[in-house]
């Protein structure tokens, strides 16, 4: 069983650096872009002063955050890995693929659409000056309903799929009416997009890589060690 | 004669300790990238915790770029 379990969350943390690294190369320009755009948005408001003491803690403040790309990528990556290797442990016989790497990568596809393209479809990532404080809470409930549903969807699918002796493409085509169905029901993001399109528009593009990268690496990290390692492999005394 | 053999179980299960260990390390990694506004080091620190921020703070960055409503 610890096999399991550091199997699962290796793979998740490693794959967690990756996304934290692939953020610190192509996802930070675009978060320092907005945050100026938000400083000089104090400046004009007077909220804070252009002052060289102003730049000294933005800078300290900044190296700060940019440094927890990598630890909250460890943290993030573990939580999901550990989700991936719970829905891995019990799907693994029904996962397409002739492998434990291939069937990883599989599951790893299957929970990227579902539970990030598809509620990003609809709930886009935005950058700092994209979104009212007093919104956070509502948005906050409205992106982790729309991933729950459409996680909870997929596993109510998944055993219609189970079940099916034929036509089993029929639970597929339920999920996507079903998601779709909530997708035009679930209301939008309350919030008024102001900056600028070009920089909310490429920062979008760049975290959709950056997620994307976690999944593919996790999907690559966890089928590779599972395949190699088994920890399903127990030994058995035999009798001849 | 008898021999010990390596053999593959196909079960498609998880340990129960296993899932409970997996499960809590998932919702406690989610809250703290995604949602932690000083809840947890305000057990250390208190009403201070939800004045500095500091998990906010340095999850910023990942918060923004994986997805989460942050601000």
């Amino acid at each position: 069983m610890s096999l399991f379990i550091t199997i699962i969350l290796l793979s998740g943390c490693s794959a967690g650096v990756i996304h934290g690294l692939v953020n610190l190369a192509l996802v930070e320009p675009y978060l320092d872009k907005a945050i100026g755009i938000e400083n000089q948005h104090m400046f004009a408001s007077g909220e804070a002063k252009d002052t060289s003491q102003f730049w000294a803690e933005y800078y300290s403040y900044r190296a700060w955050q940019k440094g927890g790309q990598l630890l909250a990528g460890a943290i993030l990556g573990t939580a999901i890995g550990a989700l991936f290797g719970i829905v891995f442990g019990y799907a693994k016989n029904i996962l397409p693929g002739n492998s434990f790497a291939k069937k990883a990568l599989a599951l790893a596809a299957i929970m990227w659409i579902t539970l990030y393209l598809i509620p990003f479809a609809k709930y886009p990532a935005n950058p700092p000056t994209v979104g009212d404080p007093e919104t956070i809470l509502l948005r906050q409930m409205l992106y982790v309903s729309f991933i729950a549903i459409s996680g909870f969807g997929a596993l109510g699918f998944y055993q219609v799929f189970r079940r099916l002796k034929s036509k089993r493409f029929v639970a597929v085509l339920g999920y996507a009416g079903f998601i779709a169905t909530v997708f035009v029901v679930m209301p939008q993001n309350p919030d008024a997009i102001t900056a600028p399109a070009d920089l909310v528009n490429g920062f979008r593009a760049v975290s959709l890589v950056g997620v994307s990268a976690f999944w593919l690496s996790v999907g690559l990290i966890f089928g590779v060690l599972w395949q190699k390692l088994q920890p399903d492999r127990v030994k058995q005394a035999r009798f001849q | 004669m008898s021999f010990s053999k390596e053999i593959t179980i196909a079960k498609s299960s998880v340990p129960k300790v296993a899932l409970l260990v997996l499960a809590t390390i998932f919702a406690f990694g989610i809250f703290e990238v995604g949602f932690d506004q000083g809840q947890l080091f305000s057990i250390v620190f208190g009403e201070q915790a939800y004045a500095d921020l500091y998990i906010h703070e340095l999850t910023h960055d990942m918060r923004h770029a994986a997805g989460f409503p942050c601000h």
